[in-house]
């Protein structure tokens, strides 16, 4: 079924059907292309977006039949993508930078989360309200995670050896229970789930100290980038309109986040939260000027040197904008 | 009368005993669950029931998707052990291979097979009914070997003065000796195939037990957890009491008394030694070469032979690569043998308690099939906090996975005692104690060796599987992180070692168990 989708792609591209879908800059009446999307975890209004494209057919109108394959605890974007078996998928700067480092052929090609969603998590009775707060405290997160605690020291001048690491799963139970003094998680999930308890969290967003690296990245091969462009195309399209819709009534993108799993045991007032508070960290100044998925030379530059700290040597080159700027321009 | 009157009475104490203890199981419960409240780690089943008849349409909708993925694989993957064993026993000089294979595959951990799976299968139920076949294959297998050859020799000379071959024995003699051990087979199955279908959902599914229940963990639904749980460990349940009552209904027959001949003790000729084990591990390359290149998977996350060895012997940075891997292999193994040891005691240990005391049984025989059946990712973090994050929560997670197939096939042996040995004993008025020494549990050592043989690499899969959930530490922390950041070499590098650990340990458990059998099982050992 994909390699047929994917001949005739090839047709197209290579084809004289190619260069008169290229000239006229629509796409022939041909029945729809299926790609799918690889996204990073389980259905959410973390991709509410995308809901939104699917359910209103804003890809069915530009040609394109999306699956959009959930993710998982042990379902990594990569693999799916550099197969083929996904034309995109739903990364994050430093998991793409690993993968690059391990030859995948991976660009980013755009950015949904400016900035990243990464805080430190504690409760109002012993708050951590700056990096400098975490000396002397316990701090639970998993293991896989101290680089960017170091990165997050380096950065804000904090003596790394003076917090006291807990490994725990992903959960704010030990927090709750006083194992750990605060928690390293998402902004979006962990401090949410305690909202919902009547708990009133304080976190502290790492990107507002200088923790730059983008998440919730696009990610796509140079391959499909050089060869299956129109398609690549046309997913973005569908997925900025979806966004720009969730910008302007996320309670609506929640909503249909519960209606279209009702098997994924969502809470609707949960996913409302969770919606709004992802707001701030996709839309900022760059997306307001440039339009959804913008990443400017800046954020370029300011992701290379965060990623270094983390140990990984990037250059420009793992970015790729051409996509979006041809969005843009139209 | 009086006698009519007291088998009454007894029988109406053989029903209040289950119920009674059940009831106070559950008071403790609910109790433990009230002391702790505040930790957001335990629910009790007030709370749960609550829970249940809230969400019953929802638990329900992925308790059917998941038992159904669950069944398939269970079906699946028990006609391949069935398929593997009746191989090994039909052509005898492909046994060790087909064991080493079997071995090898049931070895390999779901942090690396996960994310492969679903990329050859895409969407659907694919990868969950395959963790599910590979959970349950290899613990039928193993069962089933010791049950083909549990039957007198002279059956098998009867077969052969009939001028009937291999096949015929196979169908008169040997299916019928091997029934009783299936069927511990697949009781030992059915919560494993339930776990492994969980765990399929986690490499990317919309709906099912496992999606809910990572779904409950992250948003504090305590009681969303434990609903989930005790759902699961129901299922398990009640798979498991479905078969105990088939394997009771078709196994009518009692144990055949064996008398195998002492073997000579003769010993393999020194260089066959050597080149059986090379021979099988040319062999286990080649497929793996040939799986990877055959299903067109691309070097980037699915690795080669060759590119395993470049990462540990030819890379420049091979030596470093080999000290980070060695150092957290010993970080695991340092708790996977403590746990393995301490869970196989806890079988063999409670299987005679059970035999010796069987009323006992009726009431721990639940509890431990809910041991194993509630999943290891609700069970890790209340470990931790039990025991502590340092080694005895990991020891303990070990041995609880290891503990409960271990006391299935226990105490599945002892049962197979012969009925002549144990009139024998009865008739000298000799003490439970002197039978079961004496009589019991050398009839039970080959379904011990067996479980000694299942729990080597199922202790591995357990300390990778806690240190991947629970702790970070160790070569299971390794392998998720490496596969989070696509570290594919040195994936697909600890997955060779745990393999070959698996091996050698399989190897030495199998040494002993040919000494200690030649004395008590010899039939075990003939070909």
């Amino acid at each position: 079924m994909t390699s047929n989708s994917i001949s005739r792609r090839g047709f197209l591209a290579t084809g004289a059907g190619g260069i008169l879908a290229a000239t006229l800059g629509a796409r022939p009446a041909l029945a729809a292309t299926e790609v799918a999307m690889q996204l990073s975890w389980l259905p959410s209004v973390q991709f509410g977006g995308s809901y939104i494209a699917q359910s209103r057919g804003y890809w069915r109108d530009l040609g394109l039949r999306v699956s959009l394959n959930p993710g998982g605890p042990n379902a990594p974007v990569e693999p799916p993508v550099v197969a083929g078996s996904a034309l995109m998928g739903i990364s994050a700067a430093d998991y793409t930078a690993a993968a690059v480092a391990q030859g995948a052929p991976f660009r980013i090609i755009a950015v949904a989360m400016q900035k990243n969603p990464f805080v430190i998590a504690s409760l109002p009775d012993k708050p951590v309200n700056t990096p400098k707060d975490l000396e002397g405290r316990k701090l639970g997160m998993a293991l896989a995670n101290t680089p960017v605690l170091k990165a997050l020291c380096s950065l804000n001048d904090v003596d790394f050896d003076a917090i006291e690491i807990v490994p725990t799963q992903y959960d704010a139970a030990p927090l709750l229970a006083g194992q750990v003094d605060c928690l390293l998680c998402w902004e979006t999930d962990l401090p949410v789930a305690m909202m919902m308890r009547g708990l009133k969290p304080v976190t502290m967003l790492m990107a507002d100290y200088g923790y730059a690296v983008q998440s919730q990245t696009y990610i796509a091969t140079e391959d499909s980038i050089a060869n299956r462009r129109a398609d690549l195309i046309a997913l973005l399209r569908g997925e900025i309109h979806g966004w720009n819709d969730y910008h302007a009534d996320p309670d609506a993108a929640a909503a249909l986040t519960v209606k279209m799993f009702p098997d994924a045991g969502l809470d609707l007032e949960t996913q409302k939260l969770q919606a709004a508070r992802q707001v701030p960290l996709m839309f900022t100044d760059a997306t307001e000027a440039h339009g959804f998925g913008w990443f400017s030379d800046d954020s370029i530059a300011a992701n290379i040197k965060t990623l270094a700290l983390l140990g990984q040597n990037v250059s420009a080159d793992l970015w790729d904008r051409s996509l979006l700027e041809e969005i843009h321009a139209s | 009368m009086t006698i009519a009157l007291h088998q009454l009475r007894r029988r109406g104490a053989d029903r209040v005993y289950p119920v009674l203890s059940a009831f106070l199981a559950l008071l403790a419960w609910e109790l433990l669950a009230r002391a702790f409240a505040h930790t957001y780690l335990i629910a009790g089943p007030v709370e749960i029931s609550r829970y249940l008849w809230d969400h019953a349409g929802l638990v329900a909708r992925a308790a059917g998707i998941t038992t159904l993925a669950a069944a398939l694989g269970f079906v699946l993957g028990n006609l391949i052990a069935i398929a593997l064993a009746v191989g090994a026993v039909l052509l005898p000089s492909l046994a060790r291979l087909i064991s080493a294979l079997a071995l090898v595959v049931f070895c390999l951990p779901l942090v690396a097979t996960g994310p492969i799976l679903r990329v050859i299968w895409g969407p659907g139920l694919g990868p969950q009914i395959t963790l599910a076949a590979l959970a349950v294959y290899y613990t039928t297998f193993l069962p089933l070997m010791v049950g083909l050859r549990a039957a007198p020799p002279s059956w098998f000379d009867l077969v052969r003065s009939y001028g009937r071959g291999r096949l015929s024995a196979l169908v008169e003699v040997r299916a019928m000796a091997s029934l009783p051990y299936l069927f511990a087979g697949l009781q030992i199955a059915a919560p494993a195939a339930f776990l492994g279908a969980m765990f399929g959902e986690f490499t990317g599914a919309e709906r099912g037990m496992g999606v809910l229940t990572i779904r409950a963990m992250r948003s504090l639904d305590v009681a969303g957890t434990w609903a989930l749980a005790s759902t699961a460990a129901a299922i398990s349940m009640l798979a498991y009491g479905g078969l105990g009552r088939l394997s009771r209904a078709l196994n009518t027959g009692p144990p055949p008394l064996i008398l195998a001949p002492l073997l000579d003790g003769g010993r393999r000729a020194g260089w066959r030694a050597l080149v059986h084990p090379l021979v099988v591990t040319l062999v286990l390359i080649a497929i793996w070469w040939l799986s990877m290149e055959g299903a067109g998977l691309s070097p980037f996350f699915a690795k080669r032979p060759g590119d395993v060895w470049a990462f540990l012997i030819t890379a420049p940075e091979a030596a470093a690569h080999r000290a980070t891997l060695g150092a957290a292999l010993l970080e695991t193994l340092v708790l996977a043998l403590p746990g393995y040891l301490l869970g196989l005691a806890l079988g063999l240990g409670l299987a005679i308690v059970l035999v010796l005391a069987p009323k006992l049984a009726r009431g721990i025989m639940p509890v431990a099939v809910a041991l194993r059946a509630i999943p290891i990712v609700i069970t890790a973090p209340l470990i931790v906090v039990a025991l502590g994050r340092g080694a005895t929560g990991t020891v303990t997670i070990v041995a609880l996975m290891i503990f409960f197939p271990s006391l299935v096939a226990c105490y599945q042996g002892l049962a197979r005692t012969p009925r002549q040995v144990l009139d024998l004993f009865d008739s000298y008025a000799a003490s439970p104690l002197r039978r079961m020494a004496s009589a019991q549990f050398p009839a039970m050592l080959p379904a011990f060796f067996a479980a000694a043989r299942m729990a080597v690499p199922a202790a591995i899969l357990a300390a990778t599987t806690a240190e991947w959930l629970a702790t970070g530490r160790g070569i299971g922390g390794l392998m998720a992180l490496t596969a989070s950041t696509s570290g594919y070499g040195m994936l697909w590098s600890a997955v060779v070692v745990l393999a070959a650990v698996a091996v050698t340990g399989y190897v030495i458990v199998a040494q002993i168990e040919r000494a200690v059998l030649r004395i008590y099982g010899a039939e075990q050992l003939t070909r």
